[in-house]
């Protein structure tokens, strides 16, 4: 599992994949307000991405890997 | 809306509308250098304005119409009549821009097209070199639409860049693309753009499983090293070469004047700390501290200031990881001051400019303050009754002292606050030297407008209602006045024909007249017209002067000699010219000579708020009829009426005058006839009207008050107004009541 649901935060680890699209989709619509923890990220797939991008949920963490940094980042929630 | 957004939609129309002086005073004279450094001005402001809001296109557009402006400052080209067309061209599209953002928000979506025609137009005439002159196809768009940030990145780059559009398919996830992990695989990138296909719908509703983003990307490195990135989705994705300054767009530092440009910039910066601070409550602060974060940002890059941003960038992250915006309001502040203190380094500064010392006030309020006024003035006309009431004659002499004193402030009073409703008349013709440009363009005539008195004023609701009218008369002096050069030149006379539009004010009115020295109207040709159309009797006709057929043009239907030839229809425009005038309390005048030219005197209150009225009796009580209406008062004998049935009429000098007995209109008992009558001659339409009263009792300036609760709906009276003694008299309507 790349993504580990604590609590109220959603932490994001390694290369997440298609199949974490759905379920991620489905925590953030039951936990609304529920953080993302990216710190540990190194890669997103694209259906990943749009999740994070249509929810704009709070960022507890950015992610430090470059090109995520520099150019999803901008795209995340607040 | 946010302050700053109101500031720049009041702002920008006005900076608009100096451009659009600037730019004709420029075609008129093209070595007027004040002109151009004035349009310069302008657009240099706008362009500043529209850059606090990322809406590139628009900044770019202005700055396109800078380049050529600074061109012809520095003598690369010259201000011919096509030059000024392009910038009028922008000008006028970025009057609709301002609309549309000021109604959604945002400019419209064919705005990069539009700014592209007009660039391309402006650029193919000023002599820009270093244009593109083969342009990107249109879904290369955004490349010229960059955030200043982005197309900062993208000029550190020095040479051809490679935009690449990829689009992929939505269904791409179940072939096993992850379009991510390709554009990650673009070697030399310096753009990474995601955005989504179409608003995000609500999470509940998404389907992560189809592909719903595209991508913008600028690489540095060639489209045969960028390709293989994308060899599984070939189909999906195009690529074009942009050359490096392209994207470079505005190099603002250098242009900027450095002074202005500080002030306004803390200025800027302030209303950002201020916007901060007031969203502190907000639940969620992220939104604004990154519109703030990007508009100073904006502000810091425009100034030349990039050394400042990451501090800025710093102070933002500081307040999203605490959740409030203060860190970041007050860096803010702290920009603000450190901009606005004096610069050791500044040479002397230029001339102070005065301050502006103006107040935006709601007509409304001004309204009230009128009515209190007029409530004041009929308390005031009470005091005369009790200074004759009391017995000791110390006391009504001290009374009448007393009410000399306040009737002398009172009067003052009135006019202050009438005058604040007052607008110089240059605001309504400020649109005209455009018009009459284009045209005379048009039409292909040449036509000089002359202006004159603008700064005479008027109350602001004559102004409003005379907007229109006066288009419509200046039109009209082109379209139908002013005949072509060779007519011209045939009939002896210049071939530049000349409309004047002046102004002045004759004591409590306002005259404007607007001058043409065209054809003139045949003023025969219209009375044949209006006998042939049925609209005045054969006998009539004949009995009627010069000046009561030209009259008949603002008949409805009834057209000049010059629009019997032409298919506009200017009858039913002098028709709408007249009501409109009337409306206001005006009256018109038509004079003309055929050949020489024709003279449209508008004659108008100088205040609609204040209505000269005459107070009449009639059926036993006291009526009153704004003086506006009344063309003269005659006493006439009683055997100067002529009966047909009901229909009463008289002759007055010559002319058929239908009358009409107040006490009967109104359902009153009427006087016992008497040997002689009083006959108000009434100007409604064109025709005379007479109204038979029992006495003129008094005239008076009043304020008028409209009818409310169950009066309101009373048809025939415009409103009440009270006298000296208390009394409260209806205000008749004369159109409403014939």
């Amino acid at each position: 599992m790349a993504i580990h649901y604590d609590g109220t935060v959603a932490r994001l680890e390694g290369d997440c994949s298609v199949e974490e699209a759905l379920p991620l989709a489905e925590w953030l619509a039951a936990n609304p307000g529920g953080g993302l923890d990216l710190a540990r990220c190194t890669g997103l797939h694209t259906a990943v991405l749009q999740v994070l991008m249509a929810a704009r949920a709070p960022l507890a963490a950015p992610p430090e890997e470059p090109f995520l940094a520099r150019w999803v980042r901008p795209l995340l929630g607040g | 809306m946010n302050p700053l957004f109101d500031q720049f939609l009041l702002e920008s129309r006005e900076i608009l509308e100096a451009a659009d002086a600037a730019l004709l005073r420029l075609e008129r004279d093209h070595g007027d250098a004040e002109a151009v450094n004035e349009a310069f001005r302008a657009f240099h402001t706008l362009k500043g304005g529209t850059g606090l809001f990322d809406w590139p296109v628009f900044t770019r557009l202005l700055h396109a119409g800078e380049d050529v402006l600074a061109a012809v400052r520095d003598g690369r080209a010259t201000a011919g009549g096509d030059l000024v067309d392009g910038l009028l061209a922008v000008l006028d599209q970025a009057a609709r821009w301002v609309d549309h953002i000021e109604a959604h928000g945002a400019l419209p979506g064919d705005a990069a097209a539009a700014a592209r025609g007009l660039e391309a137009a402006l650029t193919g005439r000023g002599g820009q070199a270093g244009a593109d002159p083969q342009g990107l196809p249109p879904e290369f768009d955004w490349v010229v639409e960059l955030t200043e940030a982005e197309r900062r990145a993208a000029a550190a780059h020095r040479g051809a860049l490679t935009a690449v559009v990829y689009d992929p398919d939505p269904e791409c996830f179940f072939n096993g693309d992850d379009p991510l992990a390709f554009v990650r695989r673009v070697p030399g990138l310096i753009l990474v753009r995601i955005d989504p296909a179409a608003p995000w719908p609500d999470l509940g509703s998404l389907d992560p499983y189809r592909c719903q983003v595209r991508f913008r990307l600028l690489s540095t490195a060639a489209e045969s090293d960028i390709a293989p990135a994308f060899r599984a989705a070939p189909d999906q994705v195009r690529f074009a070469a942009v050359p490096a300054d392209r994207v470079a767009g505005p190099a603002p530092p250098a242009a900027l004047p450095a002074d202005d440009a500080q002030t306004m910039a803390a200025r800027l910066l302030r209303d950002q700390g201020h916007a901060l601070a007031l969203a502190a409550d907000e639940v969620a602060p992220a939104a604004r501290i990154a519109a703030a974060e990007r508009a100073a940002a904006n502000v810091l890059v425009a100034l030349g200031r990039m050394d400042a941003v990451p501090a800025l960038e710093a102070a933002a992250d500081a307040a999203r990881e605490g959740g409030r915006p203060e860190p970041l309001a007050e860096h803010l502040a702290a920009l603000a001051a450190d901009l606005a203190a004096p610069r050791p380094a500044a040479a002397a500064p230029g001339p102070a400019r005065p301050a502006r010392r103006a107040v935006r006030v709601e007509a409304e309020r001004i309204d009230r303050l009128m009515g209190l006024v007029g409530e004041l003035l009929v308390t005031k006309n009470r005091l005369p009754f009790l200074s004759r009431r009391a017995g000791d004659l110390a006391l009504g002499r001290d009374l009448r002292a007393v009410e000399a004193e306040m009737e002398g402030l009172v009067a003052q009073l009135q006019d202050a606050v009438l005058r604040l409703r007052m607008l110089p008349l240059a605001e309504l013709f400020r649109p005209l030297p455009r018009l009459v440009r284009d045209l005379a363009a048009r039409l292909g005539k040449r036509v000089e407008l002359r202006i004159d008195g603008e700064t005479t004023e008027a109350d602001k609701d004559v102004l409003d209602a005379l907007g229109e009218p006066l288009l419509h008369l200046v039109r009209n002096a082109v379209d139908h006045g002013i005949e072509t050069a060779e007519r011209r030149r045939a009939a002896g006379k210049p071939d530049t024909g000349t409309v004047r539009v002046a102004a002045r004010q004759d004591r409590d009115r306002v005259v404007i007249e607007v001058t043409d020295d065209g054809a003139g109207i045949d003023a025969d040709a219209v009375l044949r017209k209006a006998v042939e159309s049925g609209r005045i009797e054969p006998g009539r006709a004949a009995a009627m002067t010069r000046d009561e057929t030209l009259m008949l043009v603002l008949l409805p239907g009834l057209s000049t000699a010059g629009a019997v030839t032409e298919v506009s229809g200017r009858g039913v425009g002098m028709d709408a010219v007249r009501s409109a005038v009337a409306g206001a309390g005006g009256r018109i005048e038509v004079d003309s000579a055929l050949g020489t030219g024709t003279r449209v005197r508008l004659v108008l209150p100088l205040t609609m708020v204040i209505t000269p009225l005459m107070v009449v009796a009639a059926g036993g009580s006291f009526f009153a009829v704004p003086t506006a209406m009344v063309g003269e008062v005659a006493k006439l004998p009683a055997t100067a009426i002529r009966r047909v049935k009901q229909a009463e009429s008289t002759v007055l000098r010559g002319a058929l005058v239908p009358l009409f007995r107040l006490a009967r209109l109104l359902g009153l008992p009427e006087a016992a006839s008497t040997a002689e009558l009083t006959v108000l001659v009434l100007r409604i339409d064109v025709e005379p009207v007479g109204l038979v009263v029992d006495a003129i009792h008094d005239r008076l300036d009043a304020v008028l008050k409209p009818l409310s609760g169950v009066l309101a709906g009373l048809r025939g009276y415009s409103g009440t107004t009270e006298l000296g003694d208390g009394r409260l008299v209806p205000v008749i309507d004369p159109r409403e009541l014939l």
